[in-house]
C-alpha cells in the first residue's frame, strides 16, 4: 500500500451500488487485488477494528478448544458475531454464495458487507506484517475466517466461485473416475459411498491439498490427489494462504513508507493490542472510596491488580509501568483523582520525600486523569495490553499468568487462598499460554461460582465480580454500541479533518517503482466529481496508491 | 542451531560380529578381522583413499549439474577425530571433495541442504542464506521398536529384529512410489541399528517445509499413548474405512505378522505378553476385561501364537455379540490395528520434516561398530543381513589379501586400484548405489532432452 503524500486534492466518494456489484461479486472472495477506492481515515480505523473483533472471536473459539468448524465451534462463533453486532460478517460467514439479489435492501447490505470484509483484510495486512508472531496469528485467523465462509457454500456455489476466480478445474470423466473408483471409495473421508458415486472428482497435484494429504483424507496416486467438490476448501485455502503470505511480504517492504504518516503509524502499530470492547475510561457510575480498596483488592481485583496493590502496600513502591497499569485501573473502577493522589501519596511518601512526590509523581497521576499534559483521558489497560507488557526484574506489572514461572505462580495462588486442586487447574491453563482462561478460572474459584466468564479487561473482571456479589447492577447505558478505544492512541483522528485515503486500481508491483509518476494519479483523481473539495487540507491528503499487499 | 541426527558415537557397546552365515566369497577373511574402535583413525586414510566410492558419490550429489549450484552450494559437514564438528563445508569439484576426504578423514560425513549461496560464506551472509532444495529423507531406528522386540534391546540388533526394518522399508518404499510417484529412492543401512531413506526426485527435493511435514504425517499412522503400566505404547486407529495406503501396508504386514511377532519374538506369550497385547487396546474397560479373559482362558506359559488365536476369537465374538458396545465401534478393527501397530514403519518424522536437517551420508563408517553404511535394495531388504555388513577392519584385510595374491602377477596396475571395492564385500553395496545413480542420471537426461526439444520449438 502506498501512502505517499499527494499533492492534489482527493474527494471522498461514496461507493455506488452497481459499482459494488462489479467489484465484489461473491460473498467469498480471494483477496487478490487490492481495493480501489477512497476511504477516510475514520473508516480505515473502523474497518480495521471491526475485522479485528471478528478475528478475536475466532481466536477465542480456538482458545476454548472447540474443534474448527464443528457444530459447537459454529454455534459459539455465530453467537459471538451477533452479540458483537457484526451482522455483515455473520451474513458472509453463514450464507455461502447465496446472494439476496431479489431483495434490494438486503442485497445492498450484503454488498456493503463484502466491501468491508475485502478492504479491512488489506488494512490488517499492513498492521500484521511487522513481526513473525503477528503474521502467524493473522494468517491462522484469516484462514479460519476464509474456510468458515467457504464451508457454507453448496457445490453449485463453489462452482460459481471457481469460475469467478478463473480456477479452471475439469472433473474426471466417468471413465477416468471409474478407473480409480476403488481408491476413491476407500480413501475419500467424510463422504458416504453413495455420495462418492455421485460427486464430481478432480485430480490435482498433492502439494495443492497438503492438509488432506497430511490427514489421509483423499485418494493419492502418483503424486496426484483425487478430491471432490467439497475438498475445494482445501485447494482454494492453499491458494488463499499463498496469497496472504505473499501479500504480507509485500506489505512488509512497504510499511516504512506507509508509516511516515504518524496517525497511520500509531494506528497500525497498536492495532493488535488495541482493545475492541468497552473502554472503561472512567468509572462514571460509581465513586469508589479509596478506603475500600484493601477489601476490594482481595475479592474483586484480578490477580494482576491484586499483586500491584499488595506490592505497593508492602514495599511502598511501584515502578513506572506498574503505576500506569494499576493507576489507570483504579481510575477505571471509580477512584477519584483526589482519592488517587491521597492514596499514592500516603504509600509512596513512606519511602520518599513528599516534595519529590509532589513534583514528579503527582503530575503523572493528574496526567493519567487527563488533567495535565496532553489533557487526554487515558484508558485503563485491557488484557491484551497487560499481557503484552514488558516485565523487567522487580516490577509487578504485566499479566502474572504469563510472567511468573509455574512454581512462583503456584505460590501466589496459594497466597491468594486457592486450594491445591484449583492451583493446578489455574497454573495448568497458564502453562499452556491460555492466560485469559487461567484468569477466568481464577475468577470462578475465588468467587465460588460456575458462571462462565470471559476475561478481556481487568476492569471488566472487576465489574463482573461486583455484579456477581450484588454490589452493582450493570447500567443500561453500556448497552449502546461499544466505543472504540483507540482514540487514545490515534490522537486527532476523531477530529473533523477530512483525510482521504485513496487506493488505486492499478495494483502492480511496478507501480511502486514509478513513484514520481504523479501525473497518473492526478488524472484519475480529477475525473471524480469534485463536490466537496474545499475543506481538504492539501498536505494531509494521503495517497494509498497501489496496494499490493 | 539446525537439527542433527543424534547418535551416540562415544558408545563402546558393539554387537558381536557374528560370522555364522557369511557370504561364500568372504568366508576366508571374516573370521580374523575384529574391529577395534581405537584403530579407526589409522584405518580411515586407507578407506577413503582406496575404498570410498568417490565417483558415484559425486555423481549422485551433482545430479548431472541439472540445476545451478546444485553441488557447490551443498552443505556438507565433517565430524573429525575427538568429536570436532565442522559445519558449512562445501566443495567446488569432485577432485576437491575427494582430496578433502582423504586428507581430513572424517569419522562421519553429514549431508545438509543445497543453499542459495556457498555455505562456507555463512559468516558473511548468514541472514541471507537459505536452503533451496534437499532430498526428502526418512530415518527409522531399531530402538523405536523396543516395545515389540524381545530378541534384543537398545543398540543391539540381530537378524530377527532386522525383519522389522525389512517390513518398514518395504512399506515405505511402496508408498512413496505408488502414492507420490517418486522413483529415485536410496536406502542405506545406518551402520548399527537403523535405516535411512533418501528420496531424490526433483519434486521431492523441492518440497517446502509444509510439504515435507504433510508427507511425513501421511506416512505416520502410529500414535504414542500411555499404557496401563505407565509405559509408552504404540497404537493405531483406522477409523471408518481403511485408507488405501494403510490397506496396502496391511497387506504387507499381515503375512509377516505370524513369523515376526508370534514366532520370532513370541511377543504375547503368557502371562507377561498378555499385558503387552492388551495394552494395545485403547478402551480401559475393554482392556481389563480382555486381559482377565485371556489370563483365565489361556494356559500359563502358552506361546504367543496361542494367545493371539484366543484374543482373535474373543475380539470377534465380542464384536458380533454386542453390536452396541465399544467392540463394534471404536474397537471394531482392533485386530488389524494391533498388527499395524506392531509392524508399521515407526518414523522419526522430525528428520523428515526438517528442510535443513543433516543426515549421515552413505558409505560412512559407523565409529562404534566399524560397519560401512551400505546402500541396500528395499525390494529385497529381507535378504539383507546387518550382522554381516563388513567392518572397515574386514575390508582392509580383504584388500590386503587381494594385494598379496596379485603382487606377483601385476605389480603396477594403476587402474585396478580405483576399483578396489570390487575386491571386497562392500561390492554389493556399491553396485546398488551405482545402479541408483545410473537411473537417476538417465531420467535427468531424458528430462533435459525433453526440455530442449520444447525450447527448440520456439
Ligand atoms: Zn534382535
Amino acid at each position: 500500500m502506498d501512502f505517499r503524500r499527494k499533492s492534489k486534492a482527493r474527494v471522498e466518494r461514496k461507493p455506488e451500488y452497481e459499482n459494488l456489484e462489479q467489484k465484489y461479486k461473491h460473498n467469498v472472495l480471494l483477496y487478490r487485488m487490492p481495493p480501489t477506492e477512497d476511504i477516510k481515515i475514520h473508516e480505515f480505523e473502523d474497518l480495521a477494528l471491526e475485522r479485528l473483533k471478528v478475528l478475536r472471536i475466532l481466536e477465542q473459539a480456538q482458545a476454548k478448544s472447540l474443534r474448527f468448524l464443528s457444530d459447537d465451534w459454529k454455534e459459539y462463533v455465530h453467537d459471538e458475531l451477533s452479540r458483537e453486532g457484526l451482522k455483515g460478517y455473520l451474513r458472509l460467514c453463514t450464507n455461502g454464495g447465496n446472494t439476496a439479489a431479489n431483495n434490494a435492501s438486503k442485497h445492498e447490505f450484503e454488498l456493503q458487507a463484502r466491501r468491508r470484509d475485502y478492504i479491512s483484510h488489506f488494512i490488517l495486512r499492513l498492521a500484521y506484517c511487522r513481526t513473525q508472531e503477528l503474521k502467524s496469528w493473522f494468517i491462522a485467523r484469516e484462514m479460519e475466517l476464509f474456510k468458515y465462509k467457504f464451508s457454507a457454500m453448496t457445490p453449485a456455489e463453489i462452482k460459481q466461485f471457481l469460475d469467478l476466480h478463473n480456477l479452471n478445474y475439469v472433473p474426471l470423466s466417468a471413465e477416468q473416475k471409474n478407473a480409480v473408483k476403488d481408491g476413491l471409495i476407500e480413501s475419500t473421508v467424510g463422504q458416504s459411498v453413495a455420495k462418492i458415486e455421485m460427486l464430481d472428482f478432480y485430480k490435482v497435484p498433492f502439494t495443492q491439498v497438503l492438509d488432506l494429504v497430511r490427514s489421509r483424507r483423499c485418494y493419492l496416486k502418483d503424486g496426484q490427489a483425487y478430491v471432490n467438490t467439497h475438498d475445494f476448501i482445501s485447494i482454494v485455502g492453499t491458494k488463499q494462504l499463498e496469497e496472504i503470505e505473499h501479500g504480507l511480504k509485500s506489505a512488509q517492504r512497504l510499511i516504512r513508507e506507509v508509516e511516515t504518516d504518524e496517525r497511520l503509524f500509531t494506528l497500525l502499530k497498536s492495532l493488535h493490542t488495541s482493545y475492541t470492547g468497552k473502554d472503561y475510561t472512567v468509572g462514571k457510575d460509581v465513586k469508589v472510596p479509596i478506603e475500600s480498596i484493601d477489601q476490594l483488592s482481595k475479592k474483586s481485583f484480578p490477580l494482576c491488580m491484586r499483586l500491584c496493590h499488595e506490592h505497593l502496600r508492602t514495599n511502598h513502591h511501584l515502578k513506572y509501568d506498574g503505576r500506569m497499569q494499576y493507576g489507570l485501573f483504579l481510575k477505571g473502577i471509580g477512584v477519584t483523582l483526589e482519592d488517587a493522589i491521597r492514596f499514592w501519596r500516603e504509600e509512596l511518601t513512606k519511602k520518599m520525600d513528599p516534595e519529590k512526590f509532589a513534583k514528579s509523581y503527582q503530575y503523572n497521576i493528574e496526567h493519567n486523569y487527563g488533567k495535565k499534559g496532553s489533557l487526554k483521558d487515558y484508558a485503563p489497560y485491557s488484557c491484551a495490553k497487560v499481557i503484552q507488557e514488558n516485565v523487567v526484574q522487580g516490577s509487578v506489572n504485566g499479566c502474572p499468568f504469563k510472567y511468573y514461572d509455574q512454581s512462583t505462580l503456584k505460590q501466589k495462588l496459594a497466597a491468594a487462598g486457592l486450594g491445591t486442586a484449583h492451583i493446578q487447574d489455574v497454573a495448568g491453563l497458564a502453562a499452556k499460554h491460555h492466560y485469559q482462561l487461567a484468569c477466568a478460572k481464577y475468577f470462578q474459584v475465588t468467587h465460588d461460582t460456575n458462571v462462565e466468564v470471559a476475561i478481556n479487561h481487568p476492569n471488566h473482571y472487576y465489574l463482573q465480580s461486583q455484579e456477581l456479589m450484588g454490589n452493582r447492577v450493570e447500567k443500561k447505558s453500556h448497552a449502546g454500541p461499544p466505543r472504540k478505544s483507540t482514540k487514545g492512541n490515534v490522537s486527532g483522528s476523531q477530529s473533523t479533518q477530512d483525510y482521504s485515503v485513496y487506493m488505486n486500481a492499478d495494483d502492480d508491483d511496478e507501480l511502486w517503482n514509478i513513484a514520481d509518476d504523479t501525473q497518473k494519479t492526478f488524472e484519475s483523481s480529477t475525473q471524480k466529481p469534485a463536490a466537496k473539495s474545499t475543506d481538504i487540507a492539501w498536505e494531509d491528503d494521503l495517497d494509498l496508491t497501489a496496494i499490493d499487499c | 542451531m539446525p537439527e542433527m541426527e543424534t547418535e551416540n558415537t562415544n558408545s563402546t557397546t558393539t554387537e558381536p560380529v557374528t560370522a555364522e552365515n557369511p557370504d561364500e566369497k568372504q568366508k576366508k577373511t571374516t573370521y580374523a578381522a575384529v574391529y577395534d574402535p581405537e584403530c579407526l583413525p589409522d584405518m580411515l586414510p586407507v578407506y577413503y583413499r582406496r575404498l570410498f566410492p568417490h565417483k558415484p558419490f559425486y555423481r549422485w550429489l551433482s545430479y548431472g549439474l541439472s540445476e545451478d549450484g546444485i553441488f557447490v552450494n551443498r552443505e556438507i559437514s565433517f565430524t573429525l577425530h575427538d568429536d570436532i564438528y565442522i559445519r558449512y563445508l562445501c566443495f567446488e569439484t569432485q577432485q576437491e571433495f575427494e582430496k578433502e576426504l582423504c586428507t581430513r578423514c572424517p569419522f562421519k560425513i553429514d549431508i545438509g541442504a543445497v543453499m542459495n549461496t556457498r555455505p562456507k560464506n555463512n559468516r558473511i551472509s548468514a541472514a541471507a542464506m537459505a536452503p533451496v532444495q534437499r532430498e526428502l529423507v526418512f530415518d527409522i531406528d531399531m530402538t523405536d521398536y523396543d516395545d515389540v522386540r524381545t530378541c534384543c534391546s537398545d543398540k543391539s540388533v540381530c537378524q530377527k529384529c532386522w525383519k522389522f526394518m525389512a517390513v518398514a522399508a518395504n512399506i515405505l518404499d511402496t508408498a512413496v512410489k505408488e502414492d507420490f510417484g517418486w522413483e529415485h529412492i536410496l536406502w542405506v543401512f545406518s551402520g548399527r541399528r537403523g535405516i535411512h531413506c533418501w528420496i531424490c526426485d526433483y519434486e521431492a527435493r523441492h518440497l517446502d517445509t509444509q510439504g515435507r511435514s504433510a508427507v511425513a504425517e501421511y506416512l505416520q499412522i502410529i500414535n504414542n499413548a500411555m499404557g496401563s503400566n505407565g509405559a509408552s505404547v504404540s497404537r493405531v486407529f483406522i477409523g471408518e474405512r481403511m485408507h488405501h495406503s494403510v490397506r496396502r501396508a496391511y497387506q504387507i504386514i499381515e503375512p509377516a505378522f505370524e513369523e515376526i511377532i508370534l514366532r520370532d519374538q513370541n511377543l504375547f506369550s503368557s502371562p507377561k505378553g498378555i499385558e503387552k497385547l492388551c495394552n494395545f487396546i485403547g478402551d480401559e474397560v475393554a482392556r481389563q476385561e480382555t486381559e482377565q479373559f485371556l489370563l483365565n482362558n489361556v494356559e500359563d506359559g502358552a506361546p504367543a501364537l496361542k494367545v493371539w488365536e484366543a484374543f482373535k476369537r474373543y475380539a470377534n465374538s465380542m464384536r458380533c455379540n454386542a453390536t452396541q458396545s465399544v467392540w463394534s465401534r471404536r474397537l471394531k478393527n482392533i485386530i488389524e490395528e494391533i498388527q499395524l501397530a506392531c509392524l508399521y514403519p515407526r518414523l522419526d518424522i522430525n528428520v523428515t520434516k526438517g528442510f535443513n536437517h543433516l543426515l549421515k551420508a552413505p558409505f560412512c563408517i559407523h565409529p562404534s561398530t566399524g560397519k560401512v553404511c551400505v546402500p541396500f535394495n528395499a525390494s529385497v531388504a529381507g535378504k539383507f543381513n546387518p550382522t554381516t555388513v563388513p567392518t572397515i577392519a574386514q575390508l582392509l584385510q580383504e584388500i590386503n589379501a587381494f594385494d598379496e595374491k596379485n603382487k606377483a602377477e601385476d605389480e603396477a596396475d594403476e587402474k585396478s586400484r580405483i576399483k578396489d571395492y570390487k575386491k571386497t564385500s562392500m561390492f554389493k553395496g556399491v553396485v546398488v548405489f551405482e545402479e541408483f545413480v545410473r537411473k537417476l542420471e538417465t531420467s535427468l537426461k531424458a528430462k533435459s532432452k525433453k526440455l530442449n526439444e520444447i525450447n527448440m520449438e520456439f
